[in-house]
């Protein structure tokens, strides 16, 4: 008895911080969910890394991002890093705009979408 | 900066050194484009009621002051980490500014170019914040692209945020003539009125499903103009009856991204599928297109003055305004 009051009464376990990556990805989910969805305004980024750019069938994009795929634009570690620090840079015309977001941040929603695959 | 004289959407030009001109019709628009400073992806515009400044939002960082007399141009750094969105200019007359990069409003003074910062609070966490407008209280609201609306009074430093009924999507807001506010919800595909006592939000749903409601504008009359990216629709509601119509913008697969109602309510649009500025008269029905000069220009605000409105060409580096003329 004395053992569950002293678990009633005992503070909470202190709720882990949301990991950097995910809480990063916080900018992303304005427009992008991880699975394909026809309601999103953005396409869906699980299984981004690795992928060829402009390549979700089901997803209307830019001109410029289907014609960057189509020179062979793959997103990986590097070019999403690039791509994200200055879309038009990588994607002229593209239709996502800058985010904001340090290049830590940008490291670790890289790191994070890399995981979900 | 160049310059054209265009009528319909074709225009064929006379260049000279600097500026191509073309002969001007009766109902002529008068097309001219700004060189900004490279890299800055201007994303939003705002002129001053004086027609003496237009500001841009420089996407890394910077409040960018255009005059349009000399194409001069200076950028006023607005914080570390900053990457602002939108600009408005304010019943004070200075430059209010909605700053994702330091998740906080941002003040610059017209006349003196301090810079002031409103942070939202650190538990909200960056809210990808949008676009702002001014109440008739002298309260400015605000969306946050991750599913929140806010609202700060400057004189008191109050500052409110809310989570949006439907979670992620608020984007565009405006006021209407009577100081109502409303947002439009892309990620949600609905408009939603606020409550500008108690902040809550009521969701109002456009007649096309899953439309991509990304940003709204009041006409004179306080109806609501709406620019569909999914649908590439423009739609109005008017709340006094409740009534919805909607248009498609001309082409195969328009993506229309932003909407401005000028002093005559002309709604101009702007669709990236056309790489174009739209103008729809509400009136005939009919649709006008404004072809960018460059690929991929992809203007994504427009805002104005009477008788003239600027748009910024985010993949072009360019500010781009249409007076008429003749």
């Amino acid at each position: 008895m004395i053992w569950l009051l002293i678990l009633a009464l005992a503070p909470p376990a202190p709720q882990a911080a949301p990991e950097p990556g995910a809480r990063a990805f916080q900018r992303c989910a304005a427009c992008h969910s991880l699975r394909e969805d026809a309601r999103s305004p953005a396409p869906g980024l699980g299984g981004v890394i690795g992928r060829r750019a402009g390549a979700v069938e089901s997803f209307a994009y830019s001109d410029a991002m289907r014609a960057a795929g189509r020179r062979g634009l793959v997103w990986d570690e590097a070019t999403l890093e690039r791509f994200l620090a200055d879309p038009e840079a990588v994607v002229p015309g593209t239709d996502m705009p800058y985010q904001g977001g340090s290049a830590a941040e940008r490291a670790a929603v890289i790191e994070w979408l890399r995981r979900r695959r | 900066m160049n310059r054209f004289w265009i009528a319909l959407a074709v225009p064929v030009a006379a260049c000279t050194v600097g500026a191509c001109t073309l002969p001007a019709p009766a109902t002529a628009q008068e097309v001219r484009y700004y060189e900004l400073p490279p890299g800055g992806r201007a994303h939003d515009v705002a002129v001053t009621a004086d027609g003496q400044e237009v500001w841009w939002t420089v996407q890394r960082g910077g409040h960018g002051i255009l005059n349009p007399e000399t194409g001069e141009t200076v950028i006023v750094p607005l914080g570390e980490g900053s990457a602002p969105h939108g600009v408005i200019v304010g019943p004070d007359g200075n430059a209010w500014i909605t700053d994702g990069g330091q998740n906080a409003i941002v003040r610059v003074d017209r006349r003196t170019r301090e810079v002031r910062v409103w942070p939202l609070p650190p538990e909200t966490g960056p809210v990808n914040l949008n676009t702002a407008a001014f109440d008739g209280r002298g309260r400015i609201w605000f969306t946050g692209q991750t599913g929140f609306y806010g609202r700060l009074d400057p004189a008191t430093d109050d500052m409110k945020v809310w989570a949006a009924p439907r979670g992620r999507g608020p984007y565009g807001i405006t006021a209407t003539p009577s100081g109502d506010i409303w947002y439009a919800s892309l990620a949600g595909s609905h408009i939603a009125k606020v409550d500008l006592d108690t902040g809550a939000a009521t969701i109002v749903e456009p007649p096309t499903p899953n439309q991509g409601a990304r940003r709204i504008w009041s006409d004179s009359q306080g109806r609501l103009w709406v620019s569909e990216w999914n649908s590439g629709n423009v739609s109005v509601h008017d709340p006094r009856d409740g009534s919805w119509r909607t248009w498609k913008l001309p082409g195969e697969a328009p993506k229309a991204y932003s909407v401005y109602v000028d002093e005559t309510d002309k709604v101009w649009l702007t669709d990236f599928a056309a790489n174009a500025i739209v103008r729809f008269d509400p009136v005939t029905e009919a649709f006008e297109s404004f072809p960018s000069d460059r690929p991929g220009a992809n203007v994504r605000q427009m805002l104005g003055r009477p008788g003239e409105v600027w748009g910024a060409e985010s993949g072009a580096d360019r500010l781009v305004v249409i007076r008429r003329g003749g």
